[in-house]
């Protein structure tokens, strides 16, 4: 039961594109396999993890070259950088298994599949090579070791060559398997449980499995090869159980997260729609919002329109409104957004003035307050940034100017009639006037 | 994306800017209508040369805006002297866009009608079939709404029309923001010059 159970892990994660590119330059790999096999085997022989550290460390990085060069694959690339990093740990794993064996009576048997996947980081050879060297542990405790830390990683190593192995004994990876059989564990777990099986076997002097294994060696490496390769691409992907796995439905289920992804932030930008599952509820809220948007568009520039008879309408009100950014507490009524009163868009306010104010040269009498008030920021906008309140003001001519515009503004919204104007002898007049129009 | 502030006030600034250039050629009283559509076209343009023409949408606003033979000239106008770059910026992009449309029209044409055949030789269960590609029609009647409201979203795919859509909704409401409140203002000020 288990067994079909792996096996229909196996066929589920076993991309078939790569498998083939794989299979492909599987003879340029041929060559560096060999080298670094017989390298695991003549130093790790000898006792000296570090030695073998460095060739597996080579290895990667000269298998690195290879996909980049022969692949010339986008994605692989991602996946080999990825299978450098993802495989340190199971590295170390593997060294924790390669202790195992070393200790056993027949060390040869190891490396079969610790050769081929000696893909780390030469800090988890030095650590592990150092232990190598001080600890004479049992294969038991070794294996424990092996089991404990794969808990956090997942890292499938030698997935088909573990397939065949498990067609030799099936009894013995049901005893692993039954500990995690979670999907991506199960798959690391049942590696961890192979290297356990060559061990438990070996010690039980199962001179068969020895060469069944032998006879499988070379194929298994190959596979194994392949599969560590194939690994980071699963993981980047996470084709779950029961999902498909050929390039068309990857490439569509990223898409598809894509979009979720951009979903999501329209959610939170648009008012109302994180309430709404499903994207056709939200694509009719999107659309409701940007048409809703556009027609204010629409409606706002046709009450423009409507409002002022000239085009350059807002340049003289807009200024009429700008002269006033601190007042504006005073005049909540205006409702002028904060946001637009700083300093730095008053800077911009004197170059428009000067064309505003030509323009606005033959205009009814009642502008002409607000003419005045245009010119005042070329003088002191500076000083009117800082003013809190208008009692404070300095009686200049220029101020008086603009106060006038403050005195019409406010009498058109509150008709207040208490008004400080006694300060501003020259503005009441005008003031008067505007209220008379 | 930047500051929504900045945004406003730079928005702010190239609107009036064109509105002023729209002014300056146009002495002449107009009507309400063709004012309107000056006001309108000023601002859609002063959103899409804020974006700085790096989004699809606002480089086909500038083109939609320039294409037809009327608005071409207020165009021309209210962009003023950086139109020359924008149209650089948005005549560069369109060709490609419309081959890879043609293209993929072509594309899409072919995988419907071989998926039509599948689908009728395979013969899958009715109601799970019916309600697949009930759902699938209604996400994709939504889609092409949303392109058609986006301007440019005719020439894009899900994925970038979302982007483009989120970028747009907020240009959108930093326009219809500053609108809002230069027509407040604008009517204040009227109101009590009246």
């Amino acid at each position: 039961m288990n067994r079909g159970f792996i096996q229909e892990e196996m066929l589920h994660c076993t991309d078939v594109a790569v498998l083939e590119r794989q299979r492909a330059r599987m003879k340029w790999h041929q060559d560096q396999q060999q080298q670094s096999y017989f390298g695991g085997t003549e130093f790790g022989g000898g006792g000296s993890g570090v030695f073998q550290g460095h060739e597996g460390h080579h290895q990667v990085q000269n298998f690195q070259g290879l996909v980049g060069t022969g692949g010339g694959d986008l994605m692989l690339g991602e996946v080999v950088s990825q299978s450098v990093k993802v495989v340190d740990p199971a590295g170390l794993k593997n060294r924790w298994a390669e202790l195992g064996r070393l200790e056993l009576p027949q060390p040869d048997l190891g490396f079969e599949s610790c050769g081929l996947l000696n893909g780390t980081s030469s800090e988890f050879e030095m650590t592990a090579g150092a232990i190598s060297r001080t600890s004479s542990c049992p294969p038991k405790a070794v294996v424990a070791a092996v089991a404990e830390p794969k808990g956090k990683v997942s890292a499938p190593v030698g997935k088909e060559s573990s397939k065949k192995r498990k067609a030799d004994k099936v009894q013995n990876t049901q005893v692993v398997v039954e500990d995690e059989p979670k999907d991506k564990r199960s798959k690391l777990c049942a590696e961890d449980g192979e290297s356990k099986i060559t061990e438990q076997t070996s010690a039980k002097n199962t001179t068969a499995d020895n060469n069944n294994r032998e006879s499988s060696s070379d194929t298994s490496k190959e596979n194994s090869k392949a599969s560590e390769v194939q690994k980071p691409d699963y993981i980047h992907v996470r084709a779950r159980r029961g999902q498909a796995t050929d390039s068309h439905s990857l490439a569509e289920r990223v898409r598809r997260e894509k979009i979720s992804e951009r979903m999501k932030y329209l959610q939170d930008l648009v008012p109302g729609c994180n309430k709404i599952t499903g994207k056709a509820g939200m694509l009719d809220e999107i659309i409701n919002y940007v048409q809703s948007l556009q027609r204010q568009v629409e409606f706002l520039s046709m009450k423009l329109a409507a409002v002022n008879p000239r085009l350059d309408f807002n340049i003289e009100d807009f200024f009429g409104k700008e002269m006033f950014p601190a007042c504006s507490t005073s005049f909540p009524t205006i409702g002028m957004p904060s946001e637009m009163t700083n300093p730095a868009y008053l800077q911009f306010n004197p170059a428009q003035v000067v064309a505003c104010c030509g323009l606005e040269m033959g205009i009814n009498s009642s502008d002409m307050a607000l003419r005045r008030t245009i010119s005042a920021p070329m003088s002191i906008p500076e000083t009117y940034i800082d003013t809190p309140c208008f009692t404070q003001l300095p009686p200049s001519s220029t101020w008086d100017a603009d106060l006038q515009n403050l005195l019409n503004l406010e009498f058109h919204q509150g008709r207040s009639t208490s008004f400080p104007s006694q300060p501003f002898t020259g503005s009441i007049e005008a003031s008067n006037l505007k209220m008379e129009m | 994306m930047r500051h929504p502030i900045s945004l406003k006030q730079e928005f702010l600034k190239k609107w009036i800017l064109g509105l002023q250039r729209c002014g300056f050629s146009s002495k002449k009283s107009t009507s309400i209508m063709e004012r309107k559509k000056a006001i309108k076209l000023s601002a859609d343009l002063a959103m899409a040369s804020t974006r700085n023409g790096t989004t699809c949408w606002s480089r086909a606003l500038i083109t939609n805006a320039s294409r037809d033979h009327e608005s071409k000239i207020l165009a021309q106008q209210i962009l003023g002297p950086e139109s020359q770059s924008l149209k650089k910026a948005s005549s560069t992009m369109p060709p490609v866009i419309c081959s890879r449309r043609i293209r993929s029209k072509k594309i899409l044409k072919r995988s419907c009608s071989s998926h039509v055949r599948r689908v009728r030789k395979i013969a899958l269960p009715q109601k799970v079939l019916s309600a697949n590609s009930v759902a699938k029609r209604l996400v994709q009647k939504r889609t092409n709404i949303l392109k058609s409201l986006v301007p440019g979203g005719e020439y894009m795919d899900d994925i970038s029309l979302i982007e483009e859509t989120l970028d747009y909704i907020a240009y959108l409401r930093a326009q219809v923001d500053v609108m809002r409140f230069v027509a407040s203002a604008s009517e204040v000020v009227n109101q009590n010059s009246d």
